[in-house]
């Protein structure tokens, strides 16, 4: 029995008793008693009771509507127009007018409780409101999405040096050029996107540090868009590269020098047959030993004598780069095959596709200023293309990934895991005649692209590459412990993820147990179809359940409780004046003063 | 009569003409003057021919006008007593009435009291004067008009945009003057920006104004000394030769007041002279030259010199007695001084040229740049005189690569002769057929010598002709072959007469490697070349014909079989015998360590300076040190593209270390100022402890 039940059944008692007392009363009274008097008296003590009681417990809210229509970033006039349930303004929303502003969504079921149903108007909620939404029956019809950038892929940390890839997805924009400008504010690459609007750009890096390159969309002349594609170039510590070769060669000694000049530590080991040896200081080839190395460039005719070690150490987690020098044996192909590596077509060599050189002006860009030891050779579309081969069978296969292919579309090189390492395949043979005729950007770009793939992992600076908008909120997750952003801002994560408000455009570095990760932070107005898009698709994967959270916390609010308390008194007070008024016992009174 | 005629009105036709000229001279002179002052010289000319010939048009108009009725109305005006008769002095030459005779007769004595020149019409004097004076008028305004860098130079306002502060000297108006140095050729200039672009070498004079008067202004070149000016009246001037591009900034009040923004002058370097050759690289002599003339032409921005020199290599001598011989000699150009053309004729006598010997020349012009000049080398050009013994063919292959589809074209080139004659033989006289049809067999005869050597030389020997009216027939006979044919015996025959020197190469023969089934076509199409042979000796075109056909379709099938059995093949090396492999003395052999040098790079000092202007971690927002960076610029200028700049961007901000413009500038310019080291290695990230467990369970732990 609740105390409301108790009060109530008291309150009966005493309205019950009250009127049995006044019609005895009613009765005892004779010719004094009037009717009315009495009709009214019965009457309102119950009322006064029943008041008393809602007082005491008010009820629930019934009151207010249970629907609103929310109006967020790219509403139009139109739409909020259109009348219906009231109107949320989100400080998102345009400057139209006509509706309550409220801070956030939250603020506004807090205003409004009762609201089972949201209309969402605009490009739908942002990361702030969208938890806000969960529980509510969600009405959304995306508007069309307006031409522009609907997706931005800036790279994770590049290299010094390395050439990235900048991929993005434009909508709506068939006949677009896109440009990629580099920090001089020179084209360094074009592009026109494909038939869904995906275009790939190519860039170099410099020394390592944050760059800002812009993606461009041009149309007709006039840029359509632009953002800022923001580059991390960080640099690694040293690593250490072994290259075996079965005899000694040009390609072994390109290979070198370009290794050595791009900061490898290596240690290269050429059999000149009879047991001759030629190049660096031996070192013995055991799992053991190999277990130093991070990544090794091995030959068809050297892979034989060493296949176990080296399987071993790739287990272990060492990169492996195996090439051909030449045409390879049947023994060597069925190796390789079992490695993974389905080498199908015929045996042999046969020629390779070099892709044509980049224009003059774009190549300068890619290129920095030349030194005295490398001064800068550019290739021009019109020069004479080195002959290069590569097998004839490709390496394809359900488990490997391709990772280089020729201009011609045949794959070139290709990777698979093996244990905790890698082990890549490249058909090219003589790939050193690159260096030698201007090209030599294409062939650090393919060793590089193989030896990045493979090489032994290393804990290092990350990059978050998700994009980020400054004054909404982000989440970072993967966190497992508490960190810092700019050594400012904790982050206390709950289930690995963290929220962060960023309050500045540009580079962020969070710092935890887990290292540094780095993300940066587009400027508000930037990407603007881009984020329409992420909203859109946030508000798409809503779940689509009935009001829930309504039917459950409606009880729980109790309505307030002094009007009631005001008809009580009001009543109360009727009542005493009555009981103490001489209205309708006048007859009585003038009889007994007479 | 006409005689009379010319003599009176010759003095009047003078007159009029001279007077014509009188008029128009001070006009024509007055456009000449204006437009050498404009122009130059050849706009003078080319301003004053076109006027002088429209003068000399209508001066011979009006002096036309003076014609027989002015002069028989002249005469009559002015001498009564010619009584009106001397229309019968001037009249034609038609047979005149006795009376008129005698009236002519009276008046011709009376006539001779009279002179011509009494008849001249007088100067227009009052037009000439009025025209001169104008003209004089024009000249004198042409000359004295004052021309841009001549006299002291007008200053322009100033647009330093510096705020105005009391007491300190600021820059209201400058001048630039921009003298070229004298052999370019181009006019003084006079630019009111302080930044220029001048040709290297000019003399740059400033003429500067400040408000108040400055004290001791100065030029501040940025990074070099100082340059003073000197006060002329109001002014300040200061002069300099441009050596090379600078940036500067004009201090007026010895860094007293804010810092003025720089100013950059660019010097444009006189660009070397560029040789082209208008002459095929290679030329091969034709017979009977006896000279040569290579030409060559060369270009340059300023003027290329008049004489060059010509660098003549001889090599004269065959196999291994080849003697060199070198020499300059000077050559003279024609032409526009930009665009020059040289073309020297070389006497193959005066050099000792001969048969076998290569003649390489190479010009090596001067343009006018004064001091010195600078001289570029064209390219080599190469007369070679074909040896009179035609080299050796190395090979079956080049034999069948180039003689072949030859002598393919021959036989054909021969059908085509043997019907052009045909066609012709109406036209001709007999014994000149005879001898056309002959000269064809001739060419027939050669080419089918040149078959029969593949058969080893068995079917030599000429048809035997029932006549000897071919015999002597020959190259020489001054009748046309008709086009290639002239040419292609002296090729084809010379390959015939060095097998004939050797004698009988039975089993050297080319041939002896033919399938027998080639042989015996080829055997054919010499036979079938016999017949038409001997049918054109005889003088029978249309009966040779057929055989001509014939020899053609045999050579064509020998060729293509003969393809097929001579392609080419590469060299079959033995397969390696392992077994032999490093059996051999191995003294000395032993393992090397083959060491590298590796490449000292570093950042540097742009990269430094590029993070700390940027927004990563590294970025410093306030003042940043570049003193290192500047040092940098200065000893790697010719590395960068464009250090000048560079320069100027670090002195911006380094003036203004706030100015965020300045700073994004300076960036930009360090992104072209960086090396790209080679790929860095990228390291992927390692797995988590999960992913560690599920790669050793799929991949096996070691």
């Amino acid at each position: 029995m609740t105390p409301e039940r108790i009060v109530a059944l008291i309150l009966c008692l005493a309205v019950l008793v009250a009127s049995l007392r006044l019609l005895l009363w009613h009765r005892a009274a004779g010719a004094q008693a009037s009717l009315l008097r009495l009709a009214l008296l019965l009457l309102l003590q119950p009322l006064a009771a029943a008041l008393l009681h809602t007082a005491l417990f008010p009820p629930t809210t019934t009151a207010g509507t249970s629907s609103l229509r929310v109006a967020t970033a790219g509403t139009s006039r139109l739409a909020a127009a259109a009348g219906g349930a009231p109107l949320i303004l989100l400080p998102q929303a345009p400057a139209i007018g006509g509706g309550e502003a409220v801070p956030d969504l939250a603020t506004a079921l807090r205003r409004h409780p009762g609201v089972t149903s949201l209309t969402v108007l605009g490009n739908g909620l942002g990361p702030r409101d969208i938890d806000a939404a969960r529980g509510l029956t969600v009405q959304y019809d995306p508007p069309p999405l307006s031409t522009g950038i609907l997706h931005l892929a800036p790279p994770p940390t590049v290299a010094p040096g390395a050439r990235f890839t900048v991929g993005a997805i434009l909508t709506g924009l068939p006949t677009a050029t896109v440009e990629l400008i580099d920090p001089a504010g020179r084209v360094t690459d074009s592009a026109a996107p494909d038939r869904d609007g995906h275009v790939l750009l190519a860039g170099t890096a410099r020394a390592a540090g944050a760059i800002t390159f812009t993606l461009r969309v041009r149309q007709d002349r006039h840029i359509v868009e632009q953002a800022d594609v923001p580059v991390r170039v960080e640099d690694s510590a040293r690593p250490r590269l072994l290259i075996l070769a079965g005899a000694p060669g040009a390609e072994v000694k390109y290979l070198r020098r370009w290794a050595i000049d791009a900061g490898y530590d290596v240690t290269t080991q050429m059999s000149a047959g009879g047991g001759v040896a030629l190049g660096d200081a031996p070192v013995a080839i055991t799992p053991a030993s190999l277990r130093r190395f991070d990544a090794a460039i091995v030959d068809d005719r050297s892979w034989t004598g060493a296949r176990g070690a080296l399987l071993a150490a790739v287990r272990g987690g060492m990169g492996l780069v195996l090439r051909a020098g030449g045409p390879i044996d049947g023994a060597t192909r069925s190796q390789w095959q079992a490695l993974g590596f389905g080498l199908t077509g015929p045996a042999g060599v046969a020629p390779l596709a070099l892709p044509k050189a980049d224009a003059e002006p774009v190549a300068r860009t890619r290129y920095g200023i030349g030194s005295t030891e490398a001064p800068i050779d550019i290739a021009t579309p019109e020069d004479y293309l080195p002959e290069i081969s590569r097998l004839a069978m490709t390496p394809g296969g359900s488990g490997a990934v391709p990772l280089l292919r020729d201009a011609g579309g045949a794959t070139l090189a290709a990777w698979r895991a093996l244990g905790r390492g890698r082990i890549a395949l490249f058909t090219g043979i003589d790939s050193y005649a690159l260096t030698l005729t201007g090209r030599r950007d294409l062939h650090g770009d393919w060793w590089s692209a193989m030896l990045d793939s493979v090489a032994r992992p290393a804990a290092g600076i990350r990059v978050i590459t998700n994009s980020g908008w400054t004054g909404e909120r982000m989440t970072l997750c993967g966190l497992s412990s508490e960190g810092r952003v700019d050594g400012r801002v904790r982050i206390l994560p709950v289930a690995g993820c963290g929220g962060y408000w960023p309050d500045r455009a540009g580079w962020h570095e969070l710092n935890g147990k887990d290292g540094v990760r780095a993300f940066y932070i587009q400027p508000a107005n930037a990407l603007p179809v881009m984020r329409a898009a992420r909203d859109r698709q946030a508000m798409a994967l809503l779940p689509a359940t009935a009001a829930s959270r309504a039917a459950t916390m409606l009880p729980d609010r109790t309505g307030a409780a002094w009007p009631w308390w005001l008809a009580w008194l009001a009543v109360s007070a009727f009542l005493w004046w009555l009981e103490r008024s001489r209205t309708g016992r006048r007859a009585a009174a003038d009889q007994s003063a007479r | 009569m006409s005689a009379l005629f010319a003599q009176w009105i010759a003095p009047a036709r003078r007159r009029a003409f001279a007077d014509t000229l009188a008029l128009a001279l001070p006009p024509l002179s007055a456009l000449a003057i204006i437009g050498w002052r404009c122009g130059g010289p050849m706009i003078a000319i080319w301003l004053t021919t076109v006027p002088l010939a429209v003068t000399f048009i209508i001066a011979r108009r009006r002096a036309a006008r003076f014609d027989r009725r002015w002069l028989i109305r002249s005469l009559d005006t002015r001498y009564p007593e010619l009584e009106d008769s001397s229309a019968l002095l001037f009249a034609d030459d038609a047979p005149l009435s006795p009376l008129e005779s005698l009236q002519r007769r009276r008046i011709a004595a009376r006539l001779d009291r009279g002179a011509p020149q009494e008849l001249i019409p007088a100067w227009s004097t009052r037009p000439i004067l009025i025209l001169g004076l104008l003209a004089v008028a024009l000249i004198a305004a042409a000359l004295l008009w004052p021309r841009p860098g001549e006299g002291p130079p007008a200053l322009a306002p100033s647009r330093e945009g510096l705020p105005a502060r009391p007491g300190i000297p600021r820059l209201v108006a400058q001048n630039l003057r921009i003298i070229p140095p004298a052999y370019t050729g181009l006019p003084v200039r006079d630019s009111a920006a302080l930044d220029a672009r001048a040709p290297q070498g000019a003399r740059l004079e400033w003429t500067l104004r400040f408000d108040p008067q400055a004290a001791a202004p100065r030029l501040l070149m940025l990074g070099g000394q100082p340059l003073a000016l000197r006060q002329d009246g109001a002014n300040w001037i200061a002069s300099r030769t441009l050596d090379a591009a600078f940036l500067y900034r004009v201090d007026p009040a010895a860094g007293r007041g804010p810092t003025p923004p720089l100013h950059r002058v660019d010097a444009i370097a006189d660009a070397p002279p560029q040789v082209k050759a208008l002459t095929d690289s290679l030329t091969l002599v034709t017979p009977g030259q006896r000279n040569w003339s290579p030409a060559f032409a060369a270009i340059d921005d300023y003027g290329v010199a008049a004489n060059a020199r010509l660098r003549v290599t001889l090599a004269i001598g065959e196999g291994e007695n080849v003697t060199f011989s070198e020499r300059e000699i000077p050559v003279g150009g024609s032409g526009p001084p930009r665009n020059r053309r040289f073309a020297p004729r070389l006497d193959f006598a005066s050099f000792g040229f001969a048969a076998g010997g290569d003649m390489v020349v190479q010009l090596i012009v001067r343009d006018n740049r004064s001091p010195s000049p600078q001289a570029v080398r064209g390219p080599s050009l190469i007369l070679r005189w074909p040896s009179p013994k035609q080299p050796e063919s190395s090979g079956l292959t080049g034999m069948v690569n180039t003689t072949l589809p030859a002598y393919f074209r021959s036989q054909r080139q021969i059908i085509i002769d043997i019907e052009k004659l045909l066609k012709q033989k109406r036209g001709l006289a007999p014994d000149r057929y005879l001898a056309r049809s002959a000269a064809i067999g001739g060419d027939q005869q050669i080419l089918r010598g040149r078959y029969s050597q593949f058969l080893g030389g068995e079917n030599e020997g000429a048809p035997a002709l029932p006549t000897a009216d071919g015999e002597a027939h020959g190259d020489d006979d001054g009748h046309d072959h008709g086009g290639p044919p002239v040419a292609a015996p002296s090729v084809f025959g010379e390959k015939e007469d060095v097998l004939a020197e050797f004698g009988h190469p039975h089993d050297e023969s080319p041939a002896s490697s033919l399938d027998p089934e080639t042989r015996a076509i080829l055997k054919q199409a010499v036979d079938e070349m016999w017949q038409s042979e001997r049918e054109l000796r005889t003088g029978h075109p249309d009966a040779a014909l057929p055989y001509a056909y014939r020899a053609l379709r045999f050579i064509k099938a020998v060729q293509q079989a003969t393809r097929i059995f001579l392609s080419r093949v590469g060299p079959e090396l033995p397969p390696i015998d392992a077994s032999r492999r490093m059996t051999g003395k191995r003294d000395g052999l032993a393992s090397r360590l083959l060491p590298v040098a590796p490449v000292a790079s570093a950042d540097g000092p742009a990269a430094d300076a590029w993070r700390a202007l940027g927004d990563g971690p590294q970025a410093i927002r306030g003042p940043i040190a570049l003193d290192a960076l500047d040092r940098w610029v200065r000893a790697n200028a010719a590395r960068l593209p464009d250090p000048l700049a560079l320069s100027g961007a670090i002195d911006a901000v380094r003036r203004d270390p706030a100015c965020a413009t300045c700073r994004v500038k300076l960036r930009a310019l360090l992104w072209t100022a960086m090396e790209r080291p080679a790929g860095r290695l990228a390291r992927r990230r390692p797995a988590d402890a999960v992913g560690m467990r599920y790669l050793d369970a799929i991949g096996g732990a070691p």
